[in-house]
C-alpha cells in the first residue's frame, strides 16, 4: 500500500516537475528548484517527490540553547563523520593527496571549526550508502554528511539538518547514445547503488528499464566502464563526479526528481542538530556557502541561491 | 624346461588314447621320480617367484617415490604461485595507501611477483596434465586481475577516486577467480601426494608374499629328506638360502627406503607444506591490513579476517617440523600490525596509514620483510630437502629389484639342479 502510494506521488512529482522546467526555467534546471520554492509555494509542497508528506525538509530551528552533545564532542576532540571516500566533488578521497576533499567535507569541516575552532577535527569514517541510518541509529558517527536525501521516512529513524544542496536525478550514459532522458532507457541495463532513493525509484517508477545494483556510486562507473551497464543513474552533483573522471561519458536530461540534502543526525540528538543549522544558516548568509558550490561544483553552473532552511519541525516527546 | 625334462617319464602314456593319458599321469606321479619332478617345478616356481616379487617391488617402490617427488613438485609449486599472487595483491593494496605515486621500489616488487605467478602456472600446468584446466582458469583470472590492477592504477595516477573501485574489484576476482582455482589444486595434490607417500609405505609389504615362496621350498625340502632320506639337498637347501637372504635384504632395502619417505613426508614435506600455507595467510593478512585502512572505520570485518589468518599461520608455523624461529618473527609483525590498529582506532587515521606505509627499519612493512625473507628461505630450504631426499632413494629401490630377480634366478637353477641329482638316481 505504502509503495503504491509513494509511486503515485512520485510520478505526480516527477509531472508537474517537468511542468515547472516547461513554464519557462530553462537556464539552469539545477538551480532552478532550489529557487523556485520561494516564488511558488504550492508547488514547492509538492517538489519532495521521494516523500508521501510534506515536511521532509523542515527541522529543528538553532535556539542558542544548551549542546550537550556538542559539549560531549568538543570534549571528545574529535568529530566522528560517516562519509563517503569515492564519490567525486562530494566526498572523495584524492589518490594524490590522500585527503578526503569535496564539497560534503568542506561543510563538515565549517561545522568542525564551529565546535573546536579548527576545520580538522574530523575522524572520519568511510561508509556506503547502505550503511548510513544504520551508523546514525547504532550512534557510530556523530554526523552523516554523504549525499543524504532528506525524507520522511528517513525521518521516521533518524534526524537532519536544513537543506544544505538541491540535487536531482539525472542519467548518465556513453558519449554516443542517443537518450535524452531515463523515459529512451527501456530494456537497457540502468546502475544505481544500494539503499538508496535512487535505487528504489528506478524499480518502482520505471519498470521498463533493468535495475542494476552496485554498492557504492563508483562501483556504478567500474560497471559502466567496462560495458556491464549501459546508463547510471543518480543525482546531478554525484553524476557531474562521474563525467568529469570519464570523458566518454556525458549527462542527459533534466533533473527528473528532488533530492534536497541534509546532514544525518541521531534521532534524539536534537540540539546537535540545531548547532549544525546554525551553522549552516551561517554558511548559507555569508557567501561561504557559494564560494564552497563554485569550488566543487562550478561544473553544474554558477552557484545557485542557496536552499532556504525550512524550520518548525517539533521534538517527538 | 619343466615339461621337456619330464617328457620321457611319460613314454607310454603320451602315445595312448585320451582316456588312457590320464590314467598315464596319474601312473608317472605315483612313480617316486614323477613325484620329485613335480616337487622341483614347485620348488622352481617358488624361487622364481622371489625374483619376480622383488623385482616388481622395486619397481613399484621407485615408481612411487616418483611419484611423490613429482606430486610434492608440483604442489610446492602451486603454493608458490598462489604466494605470489597474494604477494603481488598485498603490495598493491598497500602500495594504494601511499597514494597516486607509488614507490619505484614497491612497483617492481608487484611486476616481480606477478611475472613470477605467470611464469609458475605455465610450468604447472606443463608439468601435470591433470592439473590443466584449473591453472588454465586461475590463468584467465590473473589475466583479468592484473588488468584491473592498471586501471585502478591508471585511475589513481589522474587521480580519479575510481580507481579505488577498480583495485576493489581486482582483489575480489584474485579471491573468487584465481585462489579458489589454486586451493582446489592445493587439495587434489597434497592427496596424490599422500597417495604416493601410502604406496611407497605398503610396497615393501609385496615382500611378505615371498614368505609364502619360502614356506614352499621348506616343504619341498622336508618332503625330499623324508623320500630320499638324506638330511640336506644341496640345491635346495642353497636356493632356500639364497631365496631367504634376498628376501630379507631386499625388505631391509625397501623398508628403509620407505622409513626415509616417511621421515621426509612428517619432516620437511610437512614443513614446506606447513610453512608455505602459513606464508600465504600472513600475506593475505598483510593485504586486510590495508583494506581495513582504505576502507577507514568500515573495514571492521577485514581486521576480523586479519586475526583468524594470522592466528591459523600461527598455528601451521608451530609445528614441530616447522623452524621454531619462525613464529616469534610472525608474532613482531602482528604486534607492529597492532601499532596501527591502535593509532587507527585511536582516531589518527592519517599516522595509522603513514606508519603502515613507513619504509623504516622497524615499521611494520620492514617487520613483515624479515618474517618474509625468513619464511622463504626456511621454504626454499625444506622444499629441496624433500626433493633430494625423494629423488635419491629411488635408485637403489630398482637395484634392489633387479638383484633380487638375479637371486631368484639362480635359487630356481639351483634348486632344479638339487632335484635333478636325485632324480638321475632313480635312472
Amino acid at each position: 500500500m505504502t509503495t503504491a502510494r509513494t509511486t503515485r506521488t512520485l510520478r505526480r512529482g516527477a509531472v508537474l516537475a517537468s511542468l515547472l522546467l516547461l513554464a519557462g526555467c530553462a537556464g539552469a534546471p539545477a538551480a532552478t528548484p532550489a529557487a523556485a520554492p520561494q516564488e511558488a509555494a504550492a508547488p514547492a509542497a509538492a517538489l519532495p517527490a521521494a516523500t508521501d508528506c510534506d515536511d521532509a525538509t523542515t527541522s529543528y530551528a538553532p535556539d542558542g540553547g544548551a549542546t550537550p552533545t556538542v559539549d560531549a564532542i568538543r570534549a571528545r576532540g574529535s568529530l566522528i563523520v560517516g562519509v563517503s571516500a569515492d564519490t567525486l566533488l562530494m566526498g572523495a578521497r584524492n589518490p594524490l593527496s590522500g585527503q578526503i576533499e569535496g564539497f560534503d567535507i568542506d561543510v563538515l569541516h565549517q561545522i568542525s571549526t564551529a565546535i573546536f575552532g579548527s576545520p580538522d577535527h574530523l575522524q572520519f569514517r568511510v561508509i556506503t550508502s547502505a550503511q548510513r541510518l544504520d551508523v546514525l541509529e547504532n550512534g557510530e558517527v556523530d554526523l552523516v554528511a554523504r549525499t543524504f536525501t532528506m525524507n520522511c521516512e528517513r525521518w521516521d529513524t533518524i534526524a537532519f539538518s536544513a537543506e544544505y544542496l538541491h540535487a536531482g536525478q539525472k542519467v548518465l550514459v556513453t558519449r554516443d547514445s542517443t537518450a535524452t532522458s531515463i523515459e529512451d532507457l527501456g530494456g537497457q541495463r540502468v546502475c544505481a547503488p544500494d539503499g538508496t532513493t535512487t535505487l528504489t525509484r528506478l524499480q518502482e517508477t520505471y519498470p521498463d528499464v533493468t535495475a542494476v545494483s552496485a554498492p557504492t556510486h563508483t562501483g556504478c562507473l567500474v560497471l559502466f566502464q567496462q560495458g556491464k551497464v549501459d546508463a547510471i543513474t543518480g543525482d546531478d552533483t554525484i553524476l557531474a563526479g562521474f563525467a568529469a573522471q570519464d570523458p566518454y561519458a556525458k549527462v542527459v536530461g533534466d533533473a527528473f526528481s528532488d533530492e534536497p540534502y541534509g546532514i544525518g543526525v541521531n534521532k534524539d540528538q536534537v540540539d546537535l542538530v540545531r548547532f549544525v543549522n546554525g551553522v549552516l544558516d551561517r554558511m548559507k548568509a555569508d557567501g561561504t556557502w557559494a564560494a564552497t558550490y563554485d569550488r566543487w561544483l562550478g561544473a553544474l553552473g554558477p552557484a545557485p541561491v542557496p536552499p532556504t532552511s525550512v524550520y518548525g519541525r517539533v521534538e517527538a516527546p | 624346461m619343466t615339461q621337456t625334462i619330464a617328457a620321457p617319464a611319460t613314454p607310454t602314456a603320451v602315445p595312448a588314447a585320451a582316456p588312457a593319458h590320464r590314467t598315464g599321469v596319474r601312473a608317472a606321479l605315483s612313480r617316486t621320480p614323477g613325484k620329485m619332478r613335480v616337487a622341483g617345478a614347485v620348488a622352481v616356481v617358488a624361487s622364481l617367484a622371489v625374483g619376480f616379487l622383488g623385482l616388481r617391488a622395486g619397481l613399484a617402490q621407485s615408481d612411487a617415490l616418483a611419484d611423490a617427488d613429482a606430486d610434492t613438485t608440483q604442489l610446492v609449486g602451486i603454493q608458490d604461485v598462489r604466494n605470489d599472487l597474494v604477494v603481488a595483491d598485498a603490495t598493491a593494496t598497500n602500495a594504494f595507501l601511499v597514494g597516486g605515486l607509488e614507490p619505484p621500489e614497491q612497483r617492481a616488487r608487484y611486476d616481480e611477483a606477478v611475472a613470477s605467478a605467470a611464469n609458475g602456472l605455465a610450468q604447472l600446468a606443463g608439468s601435470n596434465e591433470a592439473d590443466a584446466e584449473l591453472l588454465g582458469k586461475a590463468t584467465a583470472g590473473l589475466t583479468t586481475y592484473t588488468g584491473l590492477v592498471e586501471q585502478a592504477r591508471a585511475n589513481n595516477r589522474q587521480g580519479f577516486p575510481v580507481g579505488a573501485a577498480y583495485l576493489d574489484q581486482a582483489s575480489s576476482v584474485l579471491r573468487t577467480d584465481v585462489l579458489p582455482q589454486l586451493d582446489e589444486l592445493v587439495g587434489a595434490n597434497s592427496d596424490r601426494v599422500d597417495a604416493s607417500f601410502d604406496s611407497v609405505a605398503s610396497v615393501p609389504w609385496l615382500l611378505a608374499l615371498g614368505i609364502l615362496a619360502l614356506a614352499v621350498l621348506v616343504v619341498v625340502q622336508v618332503w625330499m629328506a623324508r623320500r630320499t632320506h638324506r638330511r640336506l639337498n644341496a640345491g635346495l637347501f642353497w636356493s632356500t638360502v639364497l631365496a631367504l637372504a634376498a628376501s630379507v635384504g631386499g625388505a631391509v632395502v625397501l623398508g628403509s627406503s620407505a622409513q626415509q619417505a616417511s621421515d621426509v613426508r612428517n619432516g620437511p614435506y610437512d614443513e614446506t607444506v606447513s610453512v608455505s600455507r602459513a606464508y600465504s595467510l600472513a600475506n593475505d593478512a598483510k593485504s586486510m591490513e590495508s583494506f581495513t585502512l582504505i576502507k577507514r572505520g568500515s573495514g571492521a570485518a577485514y581486521e576480523e579476517t586479519f586475526v583468524a589468518e594470522t592466528d591459523e599461520a600461527r598455528t601451521l608455523l608451530s609445528r614441530s617440523t616447522v623452524d621454531p624461529g619462525l613464529v616469534p618473527l610472525l608474532d613482531d609483525w602482528v604486534a607492529a600490525h597492532q601499532q596501527i590498529r591502535a593509532l587507527d582506532d585511536g582516531g589518527d587515521w592519517d599516522g595509522a596509514v603513514a606508519l603502515a606505509i613507513s619504509p623504516d627499519p622497524g615499521a611494520p612493512n620492514d617487520v613483515f620483510e624479515t618474517f618474509s625473507a625468513a619464511a622463504s628461505s626456511s621454504l626454499e630450504a625444506s622444499s629441496a630437502q624433500t626433493h633430494d631426499a625423494l629423488s635419491g632413494s629411488g635408485g637403489s629401490a630398482v637395484l634392489v629389484g633387479w638383484l633380487m630377480l638375479v637371486a631368484g634366478l639362480l635359487a630356481a637353477v639351483l634348486s632344479w639342479r638339487g632335484i635333478s641329482t636325485r632324480v638321475e638316481e632313480y635312472r
